[in-house]
């Protein structure tokens, strides 16, 4: 019942602090976030899943109860975690208390409603990342959305109704996609399933329970399910070419808001490509490789390159999380132990490090006005912790071993290099290892530019060091960072444990 | 019996422990932090010591010792690999990056610098990084300290971070080194997916894996059904792209000059035993990998032979004593790769060892000479320092004279055994033969900008008030430089090849008796085992072995005495002009390092201008498609704008209302509710 007490427990610490006043609102949401992270830890430290949630291992704290009935298949209240969603829920607590610390600073109106509305959201991810049944995930999926839009549309920057409705719509459209796409298969299998269960449903495709639907052969309808739903969550995560949400939305969303965007919300995508494209269809991912693995590497490298065009900090880190999805959806397509759990490890690692660093630009923000390249320099003069930990983060963002980016980039370059089941695999990983380099150009002549050299910002007011409140997240991502870096094994070894079976589902047919 | 080698963690450790001290609390501690770095580069330096002892004793050490991340396909691990090579080598690191601590204290502390807890602590760092990496077991821990050298070279590089400079310099080196671990990272991961380890020594290790693959008994992965031996070469050249960006070899090696904003005794550390010295000790470390590829040794060799001439002609006009410096490392570390091209494994360490101690010396006697003369290092403003800073004269002339291979100081010894390795192997392989005729060539013009330096700088009149009043310096800068200064007249010693080959003295090669495990080490990494596996023959001039080694000495201690009269002919005078109009356009040239450096500036400003490209393209034409899918949609449904009321709420329950509605749509069409 853990989980049960995580969702609802978030979900009453939302409505709470949207009724609590503002002037203790921010506090308040914060002390009552730290309890689902101190459930989440409770929860890794009694979990005993072991395998694939969804073919067929032991899911840890799993509950079913049965809902309602829909076209002869039951909808249950199925949740339950596996070593790939652990992380993701621990991350997703984790992120949160520091997001709200960091709200502390810039958010100054309507203070209860913001809080409350990043407490939904979260009680939201935590049920994406927890439900088993495809009804209660796709409820959790949408709601997600919901927060999201009102988060970016009352307290974002100038153009944040633009971008607000963009970042919806475009999201939406691509859920009705993957909807219609894994409804497709749902009826396709007729009979073999009786309920809306993902294990289920993935147990029943391996047994090879599609039918025919409508006149198509059933491996039509898998091809075109996989398509549908590749396609759907891709604009999620996202990938080259249906990326152009995600900068505006980054731009115009408020700190604590794109940390959580670009730390949970895109993992929400990749999560579910794993989930649904590659557990349930591996044999399709896999004749789509070269493909998708193309996809990952325009992803990457064209990412990067937009990301080195960039003048706006925030534009830059925004879109390098174009890049580093890249790396995660080459490590899904390679279907290798070190390629599936290197991506579910990268998950992990850039919600940590892109959320350090969208943290440490909100932070210079805070003091300087602008995040203009050209704006200002010499910031190490005036926040020399600040900027001593945004350096770190950027070098983690850069893969510097012994940081946790570089353990989740490793495993994937080694575990996509001699991949068997990816034709070119070597080339495909060697052309995609080039992004360590642009991210170093970027990132490095962007911190020269404005945190070296002499001090220079135009205001009418002294530019000071930031308070402790807003200083003291960035040192405990920071921490955390090194932490996975340095111990990889703390997540990687039960992640291993789960992508083993994904793996598996590929190589029994090739 | 206590066994040092449960201390080699400490050795790396101890310098981390003052990194974090001096970080946490450098600014409450004496000096900034000095003390504890000077206290825990000298445990290190004992330990190391200890360390080294045990080997002599007979006893290695190969263990792994903490697992990264598990897999089935491979574990990702820690180990300590303690055998002869790195036994020295941590005697190397740790005393030079002792001396640079003790040097720092006169050099940063008397000099009233601000951030000296940032300094210490990157100090520390990167002692601790290079030791890492020392001991490494594995290629993918040596990549990682690698990288972590990396890291620390640019928070020392950019040090003076409030000044345009440095953070550039800074940049740079860490931009165009990761360029070349780039390659390396490929090369690693390709080892893995190779050979399923990346461990260096044992029976299970990939250079053994290879060796016995390229026999026929064992069985390996290459890419697309490659032939072995063409999968092996590229392998090698891939992680050769780290050690070319490291160790400043041709066409990497133009982050180096720059990195001179660092400050000196940073310099010192970089060049002498850590982060240049990294590059080469790599390719000696995985040696039984590369002497099984031909191919690879032979690009090795000519890069060396190519990059030691190059960058001694560019050091022949600079004016700056540390420019001179920077470039005479870069020619330097081509010397060790042609070496090591050649199937001189010995002759390189060597090279490395006695280069380590001449070239801290140089640059920390420059360091006493930039205190001396106020931070201007110009040399031209300079002159006649030899009466007023007698011990930093006398101990950079012994530098210099090692720098420019005269006998019988250290660089001699070992320049001339590369030297000879090159040529005796050179004699049967006409490209090997380029590399060392290049690497000839290359003599006379090191001992000519060599005494160049020396003349310009310690000779002849004071050209300024400065120089005619230059500040005193101390002991902690005169006692590091006694030290160095000692050990560069005399390491020689340990490799007395010529002489023994003349005299027919045996045993006096201690150090090709060490690196051969005679005393104790590890099966398989051993001078004798790489000679055996590697492709080389020696062939002799006239005299056999022992003409060969006589005409090679004679020949290249010719050549560097003719440089070296040279430049006393030109500035050995009270006045010197400078002599390189004479040169005419070739001098532009030279002065701006055959416009390399415009050469990567262009490249950097073309792939900004892809980038620019690439952005227009995604603003104008995807985010285009997508808004104009949208406003199509829109304009299409002219009564839906009464909806669009613009009150967010409305428009998130009609979404809501819509994805409903659509379940419904769906629901019904599916024959759910029937």
């Amino acid at each position: 019942m853990i989980l049960e007490a995580l969702i609802a427990f978030t979900f009453l610490a939302a409505l709470v602090v949207l009724l609590a006043p503002d002037a203790w609102a921010g506090r308040l949401a914060f002390a009552l976030s730290a309890v689902p992270f101190a459930g989440s830890l409770y929860a890794w430290s009694q979990f005993d899943g072991a395998g694939n949630a969804l073919t067929g291992g032991t899911i840890a704290f799993e509950s079913q109860f049965e809902w309602i009935e829909v076209g002869g298949r039951s909808v249950s209240w199925f949740v339950g975690l596996d070593g790939i969603s652990l992380p993701l829920v621990v991350l997703t607590t984790f992120l949160v208390p520091l997001a709200i610390v960091s709200a502390w600073t810039p958010i100054d109106t309507r203070q209860s409603q913001f809080y409350g509305l990043m407490l939904f959201m979260e009680a939201n991810l935590l049920g994406v990342f927890t439900a088993l049944d495809f009804f209660l995930w796709f409820v959790f999926w949408e709601a997600v959305l919901v927060p999201m839009y009102f988060l970016i549309g009352v307290w974002g920057g100038p153009r944040r109704k633009y971008a607000a409705i963009k970042f919806f719509v475009y999201t939406n459209a691509a859920s009705l996609l993957m909807f219609i796409g894994f409804m497709s298969l749902v009826f396709a299998l007729g009979d073999s399933v009786s309920s809306f269960a993902l294990p289920e449903i993935t147990a029943a495709i391996a047994n090879g329970g599609l039918g025919e639907w409508f006149g198509i052969a059933p491996g039509t309808v898998a091809l075109g399910a996989f398509l549908a739903m590749f396609a759907g969550f891709a604009v999620k995560v996202p990938v080259v070419p249906v990326h152009t949400w995600l900068p505006d939305a980054h731009v115009e969303a408020p700190t604590p808001v794109s940390v959580l965007l670009a730390g949970v919300l895109l993992k929400m995508g990749t999560y579910a490509l794993l989930r649904y494209n590659f557990t349930m269809l591996p044999n399709q991912a896999s004749a789509l490789a070269i493909p998708i693995a193309a996809i990952a590497v325009i992803s990457v490298i064209y990412g990067a390159m937009l990301a080195l065009a960039q003048k706006d900090l925030k534009r830059i880190v925004a879109y390098s999380s174009v890049s580093s999805m890249g790396y995660v959806i080459l490590g899904l397509v390679v279907f290798t132990e070190y390629g599936v759990g290197g991506a579910t490890f990268q998950m992990v690692a850039h919600g940590l490090i892109s959320g350090l660093m969208f943290m440490a630009v909100g932070v210079v923000y805070n003091a300087t006005h602008t995040r203009m390249v050209g704006d200002m320099a010499g910031m190490a003069d005036r926040m020399p912790i600040t900027v001593g930990i945004l350096v770190a983060g950027a070098f983690g963002y850069m893969g510097l071993p012994l940081m946790a980016g570089f353990a989740g980039e490793f495993f994937i370059f080694v575990g996509a290099f001699g991949a068997p089941s990816l034709p070119y695999a070597p080339a495909f990983t060697a052309l995609a290892m080039f992004g360590i380099v642009i991210v170093a150009g970027y990132l490095l002549s962007a911190m020269q530019k404005t945190l070296f050299g002499p001090f220079r910002l135009e205001t009418d007011y002294e530019v000071g060091r930031a308070p402790v409140h807003d200083v003291a997240p960035l040192a405990v991502l920071l921490a955390a960072i090194i932490v996975l870096g340095v111990a990889p094994d703390v997540f990687f070894e039960m992640i291993r444990d789960a992508a083993i079976p994904v793996v598996e589902g590929v190589s029994a047919d090739v | 019996m206590v066994n040092a080698f449960a201390y080699v963690p400490a050795v790396v450790l101890l310098p981390f422990v003052s990194f974090l001290v001096a970080l946490g609390a450098g600014r409450y501690l004496p000096k900034g932090g000095a003390f504890g770095g000077i206290a825990a580069t000298a445990g290190s330096f004992l330990l190391s010591v200890w360390v080294a002892a045990t080997v002599a004793g007979g006893r290695a050490y190969n263990e792994t010792v903490y697992t990264w991340a598990g897999g089935d396909q491979f574990e990702l691990t820690f180990g300590l690999l303690v055998d002869p090579l790195s036994a020295l080598m941590l005697v190397i690191v740790t005393l030079v990056a002792l001396l640079v601590h003790v040097f720092s204290l006169g050099y940063m502390n008397d000099e009233g610098e601000t951030g000296l807890p940032r300094y210490y602590a990157g100090l520390g760092l990167f002692t601790a990084s290079m030791l890492g990496f020392v001991v490494a077991d594995n290629l993918l821990m040596a990549f990682m300290f690698f990288e972590l050298v990396g890291l620390c070279s640019y928070l020392l590089i950019g040090f003076h971070f409030r000044e345009p400079g440095p953070p550039s310099a800074a940049k740079k080196a860490f931009l165009v080194t990761r360029f070349g671990d780039y390659f390396f990272l490929v090369g690693v991961v390709a080892v893995f997916a190779t050979f399923g380890t990346a461990a260096f020594a044992g029976d299970g290790s990939f250079p053994a894996l290879a060796e016995a693959a390229l026999e026929g008994s064992a069985d390996v992965w290459t890419p697309g059904g490659l032939e072995l031996g063409t999968w092996l070469t590229v392998v090698g050249l891939l992680v050769l792209g780290g050690v070319v960006g490291k160790s400043a070899q041709f066409p990497l090696h133009t982050w180096l000059p720059d990195a001179m904003e660092g400050p000196t005794p940073v310099s010192a550390l970089i060049h002498a035993a850590t982060m240049v010295a990294a590059g080469v000790y790599l390719v000696a470390r995985m040696y039984g990998f590369y002497a099984l590829t031909p191919t690879t040794l032979g690009v090795i060799a000519f890069i060396g032979g190519f990059t030691a001439l190059f960058a001694a002609t560019m050091g022949v006009v600079k004016d700056e004593l540390k420019q001179v410096l920077a470039y005479s490392t870069i020619s330097q570390y081509g010397y060790m790769m042609l070496a090591l091209g050649a199937g001189g494994y010995v002759a390189a360490v060597f090279h490395l060892t006695t280069h380590a101690f001449f070239k801290a010396l140089l640059f920390l006697g420059a360091g006493s000479v930039i205190i001396a003369m106020h931070h201007n290092e110009d040399m031209w403003d300079m002159g006649g320092l030899k009466s007023k800073l007698p011990v930093t004269y006398y101990t950079f002339l012994a530098g210099s004279l090692a720098l420019a291979g005269i006998f019988p100081f250290a660089g001699f010894w070992s320049k001339d055994e590369v030297l000879y390795e090159a040529l005796v192997h050179g004699l049967n392989d006409p490209l090997l033969l380029g590399g060392y005729l290049m690497g000839l060539l290359a003599v006379p013009v090191t001992a000519f900008y060599t005494f160049r330096m020396v003349f310009l700088t310690f000779h002849g009149d004071p050209r300024t008030e400065t120089a005619r009043d230059p500040e005193p310096v101390r002991w902690n800068v005169k006692g590091p430089l006694m030290v160095l200064g000692t050990l560069a007249v005399g390491t020689g010693l340990i490799n007395m090849v010529p002489v023994q080959k003349v005299f027919g003295l045996e045993g006096i090669d201690y150090l090709h008796r060490w690196l051969d495990n005679e005393w104790g080490g590890i099966a398989g990494l051993s001078s004798h085992h790489y000679a055996d596996i590697g492709p080389y023959s020696s062939g002799y001039l006239v005299g056999g072995e022992t003409g060969t080694v006589l005409v090679g000495a004679a020949v290249s201690l010719g050549l560097a005495l003719a440089g070296l009269g040279l430049a006393w002919r030109f500035y050995n005078v009270a006045s010197p002009t400078e002599h390189t109009a004479a040169l005419g356009g070739i001098k532009d040239v030279l002065y701006n390092n055959y416009y390399l450096d415009e050469l990567q500036v262009w490249i950097a400003y073309r792939t900004a201008d892809i980038a620019g490209g690439a952005d227009t393209f995604d603003q104008g034409i995807i985010d285009g498609v997508v808004n104009g899918i949208s406003s199509v949609s829109l304009a299409g449904g002219g009564r839906i704008r009464r909806i669009q009321t613009g009150v967010v709420s409305e428009y998130a329950a009609m979404l809501t209302l819509g994805l409903i509605a659509l379940l419904v749509v769906l629901g019904v069409g599916g024959g759910w509710f029937l």
